[in-house]
């Protein structure tokens, strides 16, 4: 099978190959994000399971990264797919004894599939359709997940839910689970990054700048879309799986359409589109949801104040935030 | 299999239900023909109709009919400023359409946690509009209520197409919605126009939540079912005039009260969903919008 050609320069090698991918700003912010880490190692207690919740979301919120920063287009309803694989884990752990890497994996391929099959029709919609239509997906799955209490036991949740592990050798400790969730974000990271430069990459960013005009570069669109649907729901459910181990308990609530509002805000705070984006929006979200708790019932209210203030002064995030400055100086 | 009685009392419920879906679905078009705008916070406003309704009624004594009306020009008050402060400043800024469901999703959330300080938690109800009933036919129950809603959404739908044929306003909206480039051209001033059509989507969701409190109840989280099941009932309908939207909501409603019939009320939410994808599967522009011309 010939596939077309799709004509791009490829990205240049070595240091400028780093230069052209990240400015500095965004840099600093990882290494904001990596400091942060330690800190929470360090220290411990409750920051420690803020920063656990921070990497599930972010390795999440990377695959959301792919299908809706990369690739311009919007699904409020990952969250079903999270639900797939936290769920997936959970009884194949629990009621099967399986092992949780295998669980983990199994989950994946079946959100995979599922992914392929509702996206297939679904992905012909645009715009609000589509995001309407992503949304009740997520919907349907959280109703379902409260009502067919024989599988999923309901409001009840599932408990007990073991760590992460190979073999004998399981991550019981709140540092160590921190560590592993932390690599697993870095492995994320870095393949999305492969696939972002690949000519995958460049095709899915050729649709988001222009559908048709992506199409006469010869980038079959639908089915780049669909893929990309795919490796966001992989992610997802992913991250799902890895809720389920870390906290050892899930219930509907966890996988429901609040899910989806919060790592759509995290998508947006940190950048999307951006390559550290995602991770950056994890971190810092989960830490204000933690640092605006403390005013009591406000909560909520400043949160979407935040929310608001950011999506109207700051559309592109705040990995953006460095081009700004650079404009200015540039300006000055 | 269900009684005759059964699906009869379940079709007049539908209906009831449903209308009040369709006065939803018209507030969506609304501004979305306005626009281009879908405001996921549709919904808040019909939960704020019933709560201002209720809050004025019970702890300020006013009697109903004054407390509907100045529910509605205080819910149409925070359409407007939902306008002016959070969709109009990103509508100039050109963000992205995604980035503007976001905002009014956070609007929502604003919305419904201001709610929880100032008015609390708690469902709260109201007495139906006309006391006595329900009217018996044969076997089956009407609630006077639904007579009300009845009469109040024909009412609506025909103020409102002769608004949009009729008035300098209205025309004005409809040529914001077929080109806003060509309405600003023409010197429609296609923002304050946009103030006008969230004022008038907040109104007909508020009219929606103060007709609907007495038979069911309201409460700080009515706001999202109320809305996703308006936004279905405007995909049906086609985003077209208000006759299309109210259809639109009795057909959702009715489904959805027969589905609870067949399958138990827990799948009432799956069922009207599989509607929303079944319908933007094989009629993307809504049932009718093959078949009416824009009214």
């Amino acid at each position: 099978m010939t596939s077309p050609v799709i004509i791009s320069a490829k990205p240049p090698a070595g240091a400028a190959k780093f230069a052209s991918r990240f400015d500095r700003f965004q840099v600093g912010l990882l290494v904001v994000a990596a400091l942060l880490t330690c800190a929470a190692l360090a220290y411990g207690g409750f920051l420690l399971t803020v920063m656990q919740l921070a990497m599930i979301y972010a390795i999440f919120c990377i695959g959301l990264n792919f299908f809706m920063g990369y690739t311009g287009q919007a699904s409020f309803g990952q969250n079903a797919f999270a639900c797939v694989g936290g769920y997936g884990s959970a009884i194949l752990t629990v009621q099967y004894g399986w092992e949780p890497l295998p669980a983990l994996l199994a989950s994946m391929a079946v959100s995979g599939f599922f992914a392929l099959i509702i996206g297939y029709p679904t992905l012909r919609l645009r715009g609000h359709y589509l995001a309407m239509a992503t949304f009740s997906l997520g919907l349907i799955t959280y109703d379902i997940s409260i009502q067919w209490t024989s599988v999923t036991q309901g409001y009840m949740g599932y408990a007990g839910i073991p760590p992460m592990g190979i073999g004998n050798w399981t991550v019981e400790s709140e540092r160590w689970k921190l560590v592993t969730l932390a690599v697993l974000v870095a492995f994320g990271f870095w393949l999305s990054l492969r696939m972002r430069d690949s000519r995958f990459g460049r095709g899915l960013r050729a649709i988001s700048g222009s559908e048709n005009g992506a199409a006469a570069l010869g980038v079959r669109v639908p089915r780049f879309k669909l893929i990309a649907f795919v490796i966001a729901a992989l992610y997802a459910s992913a991250a799902g799986s890895l809720f389920a181990y870390t906290i050892g308990f899930i219930s509907p609530e966890v996988y429901g359409p609040a899910m989806s509002i919060m790592t759509f805000t995290m998508l947006f705070v940190g950048g999307v589109g951006t390559i550290v984006g995602p991770i950056i929006g994890a971190v810092v979200t989960s830490l204000l949801q933690e640092v605006v708790r403390g005013s009591g019932h406000y909560q909520d209210v400043a949160y979407a104040i935040v929310l608001l203030v950011t999506l109207i002064y700051a559309p592109k995030g705040i990995s953006a935030l460095g081009a700004l400055f650079r404009r200015k100086k540039e300006e000055a | 299999m269900p009684s005759v009685a059964e699906l009869s009392q379940s079709l007049v419920n539908g209906v009831g239900i449903g209308l009040i879906y369709g006065l939803i679905a018209i507030g969506f078009s609304v501004i979305y023909n306005a626009s281009g705008i879908v405001n996921f916070a549709q919904g808040v406003f019909v939960m704020l109709g019933g709560m201002f309704a209720h809050t004025l009624l019970t702890s300020y004594g006013i009697p109903i009919w004054l407390s509907a009306i100045i529910s509605t020009v205080l819910v149409a008050a925070v359409g407007v400023l939902v306008q002016i402060f959070v969709i109009n400043p990103m509508w100039r800024r050109n963000a992205p359409l995604f980035a503007i469901i976001l905002a009014t999703l956070a609007v929502q959330l604003l919305i419904e946690q201001v709610i929880i300080l100032t008015l609390g938690d708690r469902p709260r109800t109201y007495p139906e509009f006309t006391a006595g009933g329900p009217l018996k036919i044969g076997t089956v129950a009407i609630p006077y209520q639904f007579f009300w809603v009845l009469g109040v959404g024909a009412l609506l739908v025909f103020a409102l197409t002769q608004f949009f044929n009729r008035t300098r306003m209205g025309r004005a909206l409809r040529a914001c919605a077929q080109n806003r480039e060509a309405a600003a051209l023409l010197g429609i001033p296609v923002e304050r126009m946009l103030i006008v059509a969230f004022a008038l989507s907040a109104g007909l969701g508020a009219v929606a939540g103060i007709l609907i409190t007495p038979t069911q109840y309201t409460a700080y989280l009515i706001g999202t079912p109320f809305g996703i099941n308006g936004f279905i009932a405007a995909i049906i309908g086609g985003f077209g005039s208000p006759v299309a939207g109210l259809v639109g909501g009795v057909l959702l409603g009715v489904i959805q009260s027969e589905a609870i019939v067949f399958f138990g009320a827990g799948f009432r939410n799956i069922i009207s969903l599989t509607v929303l994808l079944v319908v933007l599967m094989y009629f993307p522009k809504g049932l009718f919008g093959g078949l009416e011309k824009k009214a």
